[in-house]
């Protein structure tokens, strides 16, 4: 099982990366009943059977890795959300791109902590080798958007040791000013 | 802290640059892979991020590129790290913790010398470009 939220939603934006899309959203909303987080992709999608296999932890297509078999990015998933009072869900076209959901209920005793939020989407935001993220954060109403190409714009690329610190230093000050918000 | 804006993300990014600009580099040039698959997450793969992006902003290292990659074939020694130096062979760490990601910092990309007890060779062969054909 992954550690903290922050880590299933980093394996959620790799999966969309791996599935060649060129546009990546990623909405977190909290509020003190729940706890909401949806990844929308563009990528290649899946087949209905796809889908159904795809929540099955001894399932993986075979295509990047020729004999392995399991798959465990989703059943991780479903598995903390089921676990910690809630549901996940997948709808996906293939061809068309993929919508992942997950929602707990925020004071269930099974819900993992949600992690160090900067970090994480620091590192989900430079995952993607080129195309569009943005990630929106909403905490009781309040909230921000990061968007990749504006952050790219204003730091002049994302993968030097400079640019991660500094955009995790921005990350960071919007996370407290939301939490003051909040 | 105050709430940043983008134009102070901007300020902050030039004044880096003009400081990193007055040291005295040497001109290393290398590309730091975390894997950052399933595996990798549930391995501690962020905890290994964050001690590089720390280690190297300590050290100073500003031409070095961190990038992250999905499963490289390795589960079993996740976290793995792939180094990819100008001058010195390509490799592959295994079993990444926070300590060892700063010692790779150090030893590997400011000392140019390999982390040997964590070389884990390259990626799996089913991942390799037309392995089994």
């Amino acid at each position: 099982m992954h550690a903290t939220l922050c880590d299933l939603m980093t394996d959620m934006i790799q999966n969309a990366v791996e599935a060649d899309a060129t546009m990546i959203e990623l909405t977190i909303c909290g509020t003190e009943e729940h706890l909401e987080f949806e990844v929308r992709d563009n990528g290649k999608g899946m087949d209905r059977e796809t889908q159904a296999k795809a929540i099955d932890p001894f399932y993986s297509n075979g295509q990047k890795h020729a004999h392995r078999r399991v798959g465990l990015g989703l059943p991780f998933l479903f598995q903390t959300a089921e676990a910690a009072g809630g549901a996940a869900a997948i709808e996906s076209t293939e061809g068309k791109g993929t919508l992942i959901r997950f929602r707990a209920k925020t004071q269930h005793v099974d819900l993992p902590p949600f992690g160090d939020f900067a970090g994480a989407a620091a590192m989900m935001l430079t995952l993607m080798p080129k195309g569009e993220m943005k990630i929106t954060r909403i905490l009781s109403g309040e909230g921000y958007t990061l968007s990749r190409s504006e952050l790219e714009d204003a730091l002049g690329g994302l993968n030097s040791a400079g640019s991660l610190t500094l955009l995790k230093t921005y990350i960071a000050s919007q996370e407290e000013d939301l939490r003051k918000a909040g | 802290m105050a709430k940043l804006t983008l134009n102070d993300l901007r300020k902050l990014r030039d004044e880096t640059k003009r400081n990193m600009s007055q040291r005295s580099t040497e001109g290393k040039r290398a590309e730091v892979v975390i894997g950052m698959g399933t595996c990798g997450i549930a391995a501690g793969a962020k905890a290994v991020f964050d001690a590089f992006l720390d280690e190297m902003s300590k050290a100073g290292i500003e031409d070095v590129t961190i990038k992250q990659t999905g499963c490289m074939g390795l589960c079993f020694s996740e976290p793995t790290v792939e180094v990819i130096c100008n001058d010195m062979p390509h490799v592959v760490y295994g079993n990444v913790d926070d300590k060892t990601a700063r010692r790779i910092v150090r030893e590997h990309l400011a000392g140019k010398a390999l982390v040997s007890d964590h070389i884990f060779d390259k990626p799996s062969t089913d991942i390799i470009k037309n392995a089994g054909k």
